[in-house]
């Protein structure tokens, strides 16, 4: 604004002549403008005035997105959630997937560490750890497929069919914390040229039928994965963990290792993978969190 | 009586300098709202996994230093003993809440991009308005910032003493201390910035969090630069106040009615 008033010094102010700075990096002097106390007021009474309008608006809008739980404890009753406020929300989270998938590169491996970087993973079930029960009839359900067939596959099948790989990754939790642990088993790679999926796939549903909720009952856990993904060659069905084979702990007998994704997607004790052309629901999305968890 | 059709011979006019470019101005005060969103998210997401842990406590389970901190205040500050929950005292008080990890990363990621882009209008602004230049540090400021600095610290007790306490002189628009503070802030939010990046894209970014000293790593740079922002915060918001409302209208409306840096050493004196 005070540059429209050195343009038009009628205006009651003129811009005051200075010297050209010597040199690039030194400070030059300020400009300086004469004018008329009145109009100085004025201009003072209209930049405070927008400024605090912003300023308002800043406060009410950034506030305005606050969780409930956080209004609550504030002690406002009133429920200040609005369908507006979770879309612009979750449009924020959508971006920042968006990016994530742009960042992505199948050609792109993750760091690998040697034994002696491996750190202590503990059983990060959400509810109960399952029973080891189901183990002796435990099967991988495979759907979607090219041949239209739903085929069972049992773990000795699996084991011996495909060629093992090896890796020591790191597995970064949404939590912040992260374990680099020693993994083997087969390339889900192999698994869909072995099985090859209908050709409009794009997207893979895992799902573990075992998973418990924290009381114990059944919570049937499922989780998106998109194909490009699961392509990648570090990415793991793995049946070995620590030179040992999986234990109940991390997911017996077969867990899904996708060090290129946050932990909650490498899903422990696979039950099921259904392949699809539209992203399936994700266990952890429906309850707030991101959906594609590329890192 | 004048006649009213007369010119006057002599306008009464005030002398302003240009202080802050108008989009450093408006990031400047954007960084208010964003800082505090990134700040109270981001407690609520350290809570989820904190980086300053110990050996679980044998009878309350309890790990996490700032609960800890939390238990400390409850047990020893009057008024706060009856405290429903001491271990979540910090967590209620200096973030969204504990238990609220999905709703903190939401706010913290719309936050961070905000923040980034606000980080880039701030630097547009002090490319157009020039402003960067009085920024850089120069090899004098090492000196003159202990100056300024003995110069702050003895202010109070001179005033109460009543005996008098010179400014150190300068010539510049900020002086050493301050120019050390403004120079360092940005390049802290750069920092944020950077370790977040690190933090939130560990594999396709890998060489990122290797720059910071690996992932863990980050997330303790990431932590720590938390407290750049509230240590410079303190002194800032105090002179702003002791130094008076042109100081602050410069921020909000671009300019000062003080022209010359002696203008600006005889105020503060």
């Amino acid at each position: 604004m005070i540059n429209r008033e050195n343009r038009n010094p009628s205006v009651a102010a003129k811009p005051v002549a200075m010297k050209k700075p010597e040199r690039f990096f030194a400070e030059q002097p300020p400009e300086k403008i004469e004018m008329a106390p009145g109009r100085l007021h004025q201009l003072t009474r209209r930049d405070a005035l927008l400024f605090g309008a912003g300023a308002l608006a800043a406060m009410v809008g950034g506030g305005s997105l606050l969780p409930q739980e956080t209004f609550s404890r504030l002690g406002v009753r009133r429920n200040m959630d609005s369908p507006g406020k979770e879309w612009f929300l979750n449009q924020a989270l959508r971006i920042d997937d968006d990016v994530a998938e742009a960042l992505y590169s199948g050609n792109r491996r993750v760091p690998t560490y040697t034994k002696s970087q491996i750190t202590p993973l503990k059983n990060n079930y959400n509810g109960a750890t399952p029973d080891s029960g189901y183990i002796s009839a435990w099967n991988l359900t495979l759907g979607g497929l090219a041949s239209g067939l739903s085929i069972s596959l049992d773990i000795r099948h699996l084991a011996t069919r495909f060629s093992v790989h090896e890796q020591i990754t790191r597995l970064v939790c949404v939590e912040g914390w992260s374990a680099v642990a020693w993994w083997a088993g087969l390339r889900f790679d192999d698994l869909l040229r072995g099985y090859p999926p209908m050709s409009q796939a794009k997207w893979a549903r895992v799902e573990s039928s075992v998973n418990l909720d924290a009381s114990g009952n059944p919570d049937p856990y499922f989780m998106s994965l998109d194909l490009a993904t699961a392509r990648h060659p570090q990415t793991l069905l793995a049946t070995h963990f620590n030179g040992q084979p999986l234990t109940v702990d991390h997911g017996a007998p077969l867990r899904l290792l996708v060090p290129v994704k946050l932990g909650l997607k490498n899903v422990k004790a696979i039950t099921g993978i259904t392949y699809l052309a539209d992203e399936p629901k994700d266990y952890w999305a429906e309850r707030g969190y991101s959906r594609y968890d590329g890192i | 009586m004048p006649n009213s059709t007369s010119t006057l011979p002599h306008q009464p006019y005030v002398l302003v300098a240009k202080r802050h470019h108008f989009l450093v101005r408006w990031s400047h005060w954007l960084n208010v709202p964003i800082l505090l969103g990134l700040i109270l998210s981001g407690i609520s997401i350290y809570w989820a996994s904190p980086v300053y842990q110990h050996k679980p406590d044998p009878t309350t389970g309890n790990f996490d230093v700032a609960a800890d901190i939390g238990i400390w205040i409850c047990a020893h500050v009057p008024g706060l003993h009856q405290y429903s929950n001491p271990s979540d005292l910090i967590y209620n008080h200096l973030s969204l809440g504990p238990g609220m990890l999905a709703l903190a990363l939401r706010l913290h990621w719309l936050c961070a991009y905000l923040f980034v882009l606000n980080g880039l209008m701030y630097v547009a602004g002090l490319v157009l308005g020039g402003g960067w230049r009085s920024l850089l540090p120069r090899r004098t400021d090492v000196l003159d910032a202990l100056k300024m600095f003995r110069y702050y610290i003895g202010f109070p007790f001179a005033k109460l003493t009543r005996r008098k306490w010179l400014h150190p002189r300068f010539n510049t628009k900020y002086n050493a201390l301050q120019r050390a503070a403004y120079f360092s802030v940005p390049v802290a939010g750069c920092l944020s910035a950077t370790t977040g990046w690190a933090i939130h894209k560990p594999m396709q970014l890998h060489w990122l969090p290797a720059i910071f000293g690996g992932y863990n790593a980050a997330r303790v740079w990431h932590f720590w630069l938390l407290w750049i922002y509230i240590l410079f915060l303190v002194p800032h918001l105090a002179l702003v106040f002791a130094d008076g409302w042109d100081t602050l209208r410069s921020m909000i409306v671009g300019w000062s009615t003080r022209v010359e840096p002696s203008q600006v050493i005889a105020h503060d004196q």
